[in-house]
């Protein structure tokens, strides 16, 4: 019978029982070395602890951006959950304190989920929500004198970005803003808590500014409660960025340019916008850009407000969030002679010891191209006294000239050698000047070839003969109009043709000539270091927070301009300022105790529909080399839109530069009157200033 | 079947003379039996709340909802235990084929409405907040099939000794829930069905070279369709599930080890119900389920341990007591039940001790669930019913 077999199922249940009673015995009673609760929570949460940007500082180490600590009210959801009446009661005297209603503060506080909608809290359930930066000490105080009031509520410290120089060196430092969801697609680094540069050095020398944000790590229940704290990594400060900008020839240059334009103004002209852009043109290294009109980068701190960026972008305001200086770029008149002149001399269009005539105008295929006021000169001029008395017609010929000889190569069959073009290019012109900003910053300037012209024809064409057709209806006045017609009759046919005139008006920095005062700074450096176009810089070193120097940005070289330093010497020996007023815009430095060792050329560009634009490029005290060549340890570009001639506005805006930095009427800018050469020493920073 | 069916139902399934003659002295109800299966369901009404009342609080919900639940399942389970007690353990040759057949049309039920709880297809929800799981009920339905099966064709040939062709229809029979049930995939109870199956083999005294010979070409059939790649990829992926059965953010080991730490905090005599930091912070997943035991383990320590250890083997000695005496039906049913109940529980507390691999199956009377008590009721009444009609006098 079968009892053997039950007998075996006994002996089996048996067994199974004895093991599971002596395995129960060893894991209660016998085992020595029991598991204990460790770390074993559900999981681990992380709240970021956000790294305070690195600061900005100046050539002399002095702050043009630092952060300050500030106050933010923070609320743990979780907290309120677990009070009886989940939080409504200290939600309702918060948002009194802080002057919000009682339901948004709900809603800002309450994770999102699948049936929360927005506004919620979108981090986790465990994070605070910080539900006011910037607290006033009002609250601050409400919040922690009261604590038995507020469970849940806590105030935490944390840095944001401040401008000791307010709206100084605005548009170069530019602005953070927050961690957008595309930011934090493209770099994993990144999280809600952080800022990230937006504009300027801020934008360009984010990965250094920004630091590396640590982590606080939480222990967290299986229902996701804080049940304790894990380890901490502190954050990382960003580091510091020492710049070539001095924060006195900055402001001295701010102030310089918002003066003269008020000057300007008050004479009647226009005066819309300007620069000044002052640099050292043997190292290349930038010591000042100073834009007009301007803001302040306060307004972005902590975000900016709707009303606020409406307010700076409207058309009035004038874009003030763009720098002139860099990204700006209009027609340089006469300031551009330096590279016409580079360019005839170096390719035996001119001598330097010839004459040629000057005459109040001359005709270029049949159209009359005239001096600025008709001016005339009897007899025929050297190079010197061209540039000198800045004539025009001395210049057209040469260029048109060059036109003509180019267009027999090309009847030829051959190819034009468009010198001008090519000496415009050497020297920085048409390309980005190159300078630590990002790119959509950085004006490259701009000249007309026979290229381009055709190239914009074969675009433009279409609309130009639609609007020939057309006759311009809209237009109310009938002169109007019929120069407008004709104008598009003309681009339409023969819009593709590059003109000998097209090629004057770019020998005296007209027509489609454009520079930004950087690059004419640039330019006009090369004239006075042999020929070297810089890339210019504004950041000079990086530096961590123990003071270390990390990283030293120098200036690079970008290319050599083809002129002979013999031919470049002549041209700045030719716009040396003497006592008298020889030289055009000297008159403006009557008086200066430097004016004769300082030179400079003037430039009134003449734009379509507008008031001149005013120029003076600008380089002393001038010195001379072991080599005898002529040396400079500043070049000082000004440049006012809409206020006449360069002698009248530009050059007395520039005055009041040089009387900063070379310290007249006042203590100089910079130590001896020089720019600064050894960086500045970074004190060790952990700590910020507190407000 | 038709055969089957054609007969009196009532008719002695034995061909045991002395037997028939026996079953005529009713004995009572086995109380020590429905005694300790109930002290372990009420064992686990405590252990449940406790596993369950700080998370719902946290959840800010009813803290006795699970209890209310698992009293409500064992007054169910013992109405039904109540049901199946009365059943003439004659009538199983007709039940047999009947509840074989119906689990089998549940499970067949679950690919069609079924709905899927820890990665196990496994449920069928009836509304009302009640869902059933086919699987336990099989496990009843496959003994008794089995069972009157054995009996049945020994009755037609005069001789207990079952026959080759015995033992491939047995086979069969394991076969089509057991492949449903790897499909769900839901491998702790396809082992019970074997293990249960393995029990009814033994007691229906099928030679020993067919139970090893079963049992190894399992084993070798496992070995070769995976090894083979005759699987399909999902199914391979289903049997990875099987080392990972319950779905949690953790995986097993957090698990195991979450289980272990609460076994072994609870030293000689336990931190008290309700006061294990394990239990009450809610480490340890699955914990009013599978890893019930470990609620046990913490609060109640060693001395409350091994007295649910204690009582299941109560029960295990109460079924082979009643198997030892019941005709041959009523015997290999009785053993296949406690074939099953030994194996889930030693299974179940295994894993809670480190001892066996994590599979889903559920502590027998002592875990939440309402389907698992519902077929161990019925099995134990229908110990009960085995029981109350012996097929001999003790001898």
């Amino acid at each position: 019978m079968g009892d053997r077999r039950l007998r075996l199922l006994g002996v089996l249940v048996a067994s199974l029982v004895l093991t599971l009673s002596g395995r129960l015995y060893f894991v209660q009673v016998l085992d020595t070395n029991k598991p204990v609760q460790t770390a074993g929570y559900l999981h681990e949460g992380t709240i970021v602890l956000p790294a305070a940007r690195g600061q900005i500082v100046d050539d002399q180490g002095r702050p043009l951006i630092n952060d300050i600590a500030t106050h933010v009210v923070t609320v743990s959801w979780e907290t309120l959950q677990n009070q009886a009446d989940k939080g409504k009661a200290v939600l309702s005297k918060l948002a009194a304190l802080i002057g919000v209603t009682e339901h948004d503060l709900a809603q800002q506080t309450t994770p999102c989920g699948p049936k929360v909608p927005a506004p919620c809290w979108t981090g986790e359930p465990y994070q605070p929500v910080p539900v006011m930066t910037n607290a006033p000490d009002s609250v601050v105080l409400g919040v922690s004198e009261h604590r038995e009031d507020f469970p849940g509520v806590a105030v935490q410290t944390t840095t944001v970005r401040n401008y000791p120089g307010g709206s100084l060196a605005a548009q170069l430092l530019g602005y953070a803003g927050a961690v957008s969801a595309d930011d934090e697609k493209s770099d994993a680094t990144l999280n809600d808590a952080d800022t990230i540069g937006r504009a300027g050095l801020e934008e360009q020398y984010d990965s250094v500014l920004r630091g590396v944000d640590g982590a606080q790590t939480v222990l967290l229940d299986p229902r996701g409660q804080v049940v304790g704290n894990g380890k901490t990594q502190e954050p990382t400060q960003g580091d510091t960025l020492v710049t070539s900008i001095d924060a006195g020839v900055q402001a001295a240059a701010e102030k310089a340019l918002s003066d003269e334009i008020a000057a300007v103004r008050k004479s009647g002209k226009p005066a819309t916008s300007g620069a000044v852009v002052v640099m050292d043109p043997n190292t290349g290294r930038v010591i000042a850009a100073a834009s007009y009109p301007t803001y302040n980068p306060q307004l972005f701190v902590g975000g900016i407000s709707v009303a606020d960026y409406q307010k700076l972008t409207a058309p009035s305001a004038n874009d003030p969030l763009v720098g002139r200086a860099i990204s700006g770029q209009y027609a340089p008149g006469s300031t551009f002679k330096l590279i016409t002149a580079s360019s005839l001399v170096q390719n035996n269009e001119i001598s330097l010891t010839g004459h040629y005539p000057c005459p109040g105008s001359l005709s270029i295929d049949g159209r009359v191209k005239t001096n600025y006021d008709s001016e005339a000169f009897s007899y025929p001029l050297t190079l010197k006294q061209a540039l000198d008395v800045s004539c025009d017609t001395f210049f057209y010929a040469p260029a048109a000239q060059e036109y003509h000889t180019d267009q027999s190569k090309i009847d030829a069959g051959g190819q034009a050698s468009e010198f001008l073009q090519k000496t415009a290019a050497a020297f920085g012109i048409g390309t980005t000047p190159g300078v630590d900003l990002p790119k959509d910053e950085q004006a490259s300037g701009s000249y007309a070839d026979r290229e381009t012209r055709q190239a914009r024809w074969n675009t433009d064409k279409s609309t130009y003969c639609a609007q020939a057709a057309a006759g311009y209806p809209d237009v109310k006045d009938a002169a109007q109009r019929a120069y407008l017609t004709a104008l598009a009759k003309e681009n339409c046919t023969d819009g593709w043709r590059y003109r000998a005139g097209d090629n004057a008006d770019m020998a005296i920095g007209q027509g489609e000539t454009t520079v930004s005062p950087l690059q004419l700074a640039v330019a006009y450096s090369a004239m006075l270091n042999g020929g070297t176009i810089w890339n210019p810089t504004l950041g000079w070193a990086v530096v961590d927070k123990t003071g270390k120097v990390v990283k030293t940005i120098n200036p690079t070289v970008k290319s050599k301009v083809p002129t002979d330093r013999s031919t470049l010497n002549y041209i700045a020996n030719s716009l040396h300022f003497t006592a008298d007023h020889t030289v055009s815009g000297a008159l403006a430095f009557d008086g200066a105790p430097y004016k004769t060792s300082i030179g400079g050329k003037t430039g009134t560009a003449e734009v379509e529909g507008n008031q001149d634009t005013s120029w003076l490029a600008s380089w002393g005290p001038i010195g001379t080399d072991a080599a005898g060549n002529p040396t400079a340890r500043f070049v000082v570009v000004g440049m006012i839109e809409q206020a006449g001639t360069g002698a009248s506005a530009a050059a007395p805006m520039v005055r009041s530069v040089y009387n900063a930095l070379l310290g007249v009427g006042q203590a100089t800018a910079l130590p001896n009157a020089s720019a600064v050469t050894t960086l500045p020493a970074i004190v060790p920073s952990g700590q910020v200033a507190t407000r | 079947m038709t055969a089957l069916l054609a007969r009196d139902p009532r008719a002695p399934l034995d061909g045991d003379l002395v037997a028939i003659a026996s079953t005529r002295r009713r004995a009572s109800t086995d109380w020590i039996l429905v005694g300790s299966a109930f002290a372990l369901a009420c064992v686990g009404a405590l252990l449940v709340w406790s596993a369950t009342r700080s998370e719902q609080l946290g959840a800010h919900l009813d803290p006795q909802a699970y209890l209310y639940r698992h009293l409500l399942n064992m007054a169910i389970g013992g109405v039904l235990l109540g049901l199946a007690a009365r059943v003439d353990a004659r009538l199983l040759r007709l039940l047999g084929p009947i509840v074989y057949a119906m689990s089998l049309l549940g499970l067949a039920a679950v690919f069609v409405v079924g709905s899927t709880v820890n990665g196990a297809h496994a449920w069928i929800v009836v509304g009302g907040g009640f869902e059933l799981q086919p699987a336990e009920f099989m496990k009843l339905g496959l003994i008794l099939g089995m069972a009157v099966m054995f009996a049945q064709r020994g009755a037609e040939r005069q001789t207990i000794q079952p026959t080759s062709s015995d033992v491939l229809i047995a086979v069969a029979l394991i076969a089509v829930p057991l492949g449903m049930i790897m499909l769900q995939p839901d491998l702790g109870s396809a082992m019970v069905l074997c293990t249960a199956a393995l029990g009814v083999l033994i007691a229906a005294d099928v030679p020993a070279r067919w139970t090893v010979g079963l049992i190894s070409a399992g084993v070798a059939g496992v070995i070769f369709a995976v090894r083979m790649g005759v699987l399909a990829h999902y199914q391979l992926a289903r049997f990875a599930a099987f080392t990972h059965p319950n779905v949690d953010r953790q995986g097993v080991a957090y698990n195991i080890t979450q289980a272990h730490i609460a076994v072994a905090n609870g030293g000689w005599f336990g931190t008290g119900l309700f006061h294990g930091p394990q239990t009450n912070g809610a480490f340890v997943p699955e914990q009013q389920t599978d890893f019930v035991f470990s609620v046990a383990g913490e609060e109640l320590g060693f001395i409350g341990s091994i007295a649910i250890i204690g009582l299941f083997a109560v029960v295990c000695w109460r079924g082979l007591r009643i198997a030892r005496r019941a005709d041959r039906a009523g015997r290999l049913v009785a053993a296949g039940i406690v074939s099953w109940f030994a194996f889930q529980a030693f299974q179940n507390i295994g894993m809670n001790l480190g001892l066996t691999p994590v599979t889903g199956l559920p502590l027998p009377f002592v875990s939440y669930g309402g389907s698992s008590m519902f077929a161990e009721g019925i099995a134990v009444g229908l110990l009960v019913a085995i029981g109350r009609r012996p097929a001999r006098t003790d001898r």
